[in-house]
């Protein structure tokens, strides 16, 4: 009987082994197989048309006739160009906001881990808005924050005088951000609850013993306990930030007015539309992807600098 | 110190206030959208904001049927549903291969994948245009169900090879030994045991797909789907807001219901991705 069980043990094992071995010439063809489409897919519309726009950003096409190599001429151009100029000072002044973007998740997420009442339900209803498309959220709000609108009823019923947030310059970068961080903030939430439930209970009570504050408690120990969850946050936000306006830009204000919104991932849609100089256009769409790559490496760093710990 | 405690209690009572005030901020716009669906168009100019006194259901009809929103739903219906069911086969198969199979080259197709995260579609946009129309896909639903697969593909590819990975090797190496091709080991084996995962990336997916504008607007020409139609009724009716209110209420139904039923996988999903990414 153990006889037969060590021999079925040996069989086991071998049939094992002949896994784990790469010259299993069937296995190999196998596994292939079985990456290639996806693979394929991420190969023919990812990668290869990212290493074809860049050979397109140091060219003249125009859509039509035989491309010529410019060096970098569409690179200075769109250094010359103000609308680009503007909607990197626009991506600057978006990125400037993002202490608020992880502030007010980390503080809420803080309180609802602390037990605040109705801490689940708080959750939920935060996170509502981040499953509804930016298309629904950009065309609500578009009703919202007019002259007209519900926001300004409410500044009104409050003493304020009313704007017309959306039209004005001055006014329409700001609500874009504040509705997108609005529709969005959720996210950054559920990632620093999920976070926060790896905080040890028994390190909180030892500092309510030794007679810490509610707010020294959560800035000497609950934050930096977090601390990789935090930058891991600070990289996705930013990341969504470069590449998740799109929807909302497009049925919230357009751009406009003027060029008051324009994001850089926007400009790159409005300058493939026009279709004749698709090289231009892909200059933009590699200054946006170097610092996606900038941004990346950060990412990187960040974990395994973790994994070190 | 029960004293500590119970001040403690009392300060996250009264903070509970603005967090109340903050969700109701979070739910107010989806009421207004509901509210204003269901007034008249006269009703809705005399008074915008009140509760509506007479519901009417006659937005939603004049926006499902004249506006063309049902053949944007039906649009949309179908490219998410292909572009889930692709995104899932694929994912899983290539998580199969990644995380339990040995072959040359493995950890190079592996990053290979998770490298192309960092190329968003806005990186890519003239060249994968131009390659769609090369590859006769643009203005078709099949294409655009091949677009949002190539886009969403790396994140479900990662996740069913990291849940791959933690499933014990007995199990696969069981199967091996009853003579199980590996066809069969990945359809009766794989899949069912991957369901958990692959049940959060179909929703994770399905709210992807349907709420996407960019890909579509690209891809599509002559149809559209829900919400490129929402963005156009936007741009058409600014000042029919009820209808326009009745279409947004149409075009986020199916997510909210989901939301409401799959509220634990959506949330656990997400903070998956987050803190194992």
């Amino acid at each position: 009987m153990t006889q037969t069980l060590t021999a079925t043990d040996a069989k086991r094992r071998k049939a094992a082994a002949a896994h784990a071995d790469p010259g299993s010439r069937s296995v190999e063809r196998f596994a292939y197989l079985f990456v290639l489409p996806a693979l394929a897919l991420v190969v023919v519309f990812r990668i290869i048309p990212l290493i074809w726009g860049f050979g397109y950003s140091f060219t003249n096409y125009d859509g039509m006739s035989t491309p010529r190599f410019v060096g970098l001429d569409n690179y200075v151009g769109i250094a010359h160009d103000p609308v680009f100029l503007d909607s990197l000072v626009n991506m600057l002044i978006l990125l400037a906001t993002l202490p608020i973007w992880i502030g007010l998740p980390l503080v809420l997420a803080i309180l609802i881990h602390q037990g605040v009442p109705g801490g689940k339900l708080f959750r939920a209803v935060y996170f509502f808005p981040a499953v509804l498309s930016s298309v629904i959220v950009g065309a609500i709000f578009n009703v919202l924050l007019r002259y007209d609108g519900s926001f300004n009823l409410f500044l009104k019923a409050m003493g304020f005088s009313a704007v017309d947030w959306l039209g004005n310059s001055s006014t329409a970068l700001f609500s874009l951000i504040a509705v997108q961080l609005w529709s969005t903030f959720g996210m950054s939430l559920l990632i620093f609850i999920a976070g926060l439930s790896t905080v040890s209970a028994e390190m909180l009570e030892a500092a309510k013993l030794d007679g810490a504050k509610l707010l020294q408690t959560w800035w000497h120990i609950v934050i930096p306990s977090i601390r990789p969850i935090i930058e891991f946050a600070a990289v996705v936000t930013t990341i969504g930030m470069l590449t998740s306006m799109f929807g909302l830009i497009y049925v919230l204000t357009a751009g406009g007015p003027g060029t008051s919104t324009i994001l850089p991932e926007f400009l790159i849609w409005l300058e493939q539309g026009k279709m004749n100089r698709p090289g231009y256009a892909s200059a933009i769409s590699m200054v946006l992807f170097l610092l996606m790559a900038g941004l990346a490496a950060i990412q990187i760093r960040i974990m395994s600098r973790n994994a070190d710990i | 110190m029960a004293e500590v405690k119970t001040r403690e209690k009392r300060i996250l009572w009264i903070i509970s206030i603005p967090m109340a005030l903050l969700a109701l901020s979070a739910v107010y716009p989806v009421f207004f959208a509901i509210n204003a669906a269901l007034k008249t168009r006269k009703g809705y100019v005399l008074d915008r904001f009140g509760l509506t006194t007479d519901p009417t259901f006659a937005n939603f009809a004049q926006a499902w049927n004249q506006s063309r929103l049902s053949e944007y739903f039906t649009n949309s219906v179908v490219v998410t549903v292909g572009a889930v069911l692709v995104l899932l086969v694929v994912a899983s198969m290539a998580g199969f291969a990644l995380a339990i199979l040995r072959f040359r080259g493995r950890k190079i197709i592996f990053v290979a994948i998770l490298v192309s995260l960092m190329i968003p579609v806005q990186v890519v946009l003239v060249p994968f245009y131009r390659t769609m129309i090369g590859l006769h896909l643009v203005d078709s639903r099949p294409g655009l169900i091949i677009a949002y697969t190539a886009f969403f593909l790396p994140f479900s590819v990662y996740l069913m090879t990291a849940f791959y990975a933690r499933l014990p090797r007995e199990l696969f190496e069981a199967a091996q030994i009853d003579g199980a091709n590996l066809l069969k080991v990945w359809w009766h084996i794989m899949l069912p045991m991957g369901k958990p995962a692959l049940l959060t990336l179909g929703i994770l997916n399905t709210l992807y797909c349907w709420n996407d504008v960019l890909i579509s607007l690209l891809v599509l020409q002559d149809q559209r789907t829900l919400m490129v139609g929402i963005a156009a009724l936007r741009g058409e009716y600014t000042t029919n807001v009820p209808l326009l209110a009745a279409g947004i209420c149409l075009a986020a139904a199916p997510i909210v219901i989901l939301y409401v039923i799959f509220q634990r996988q959506i949330v656990n999903g997400i903070a998956v991705g987050a803190v194992k990414g």
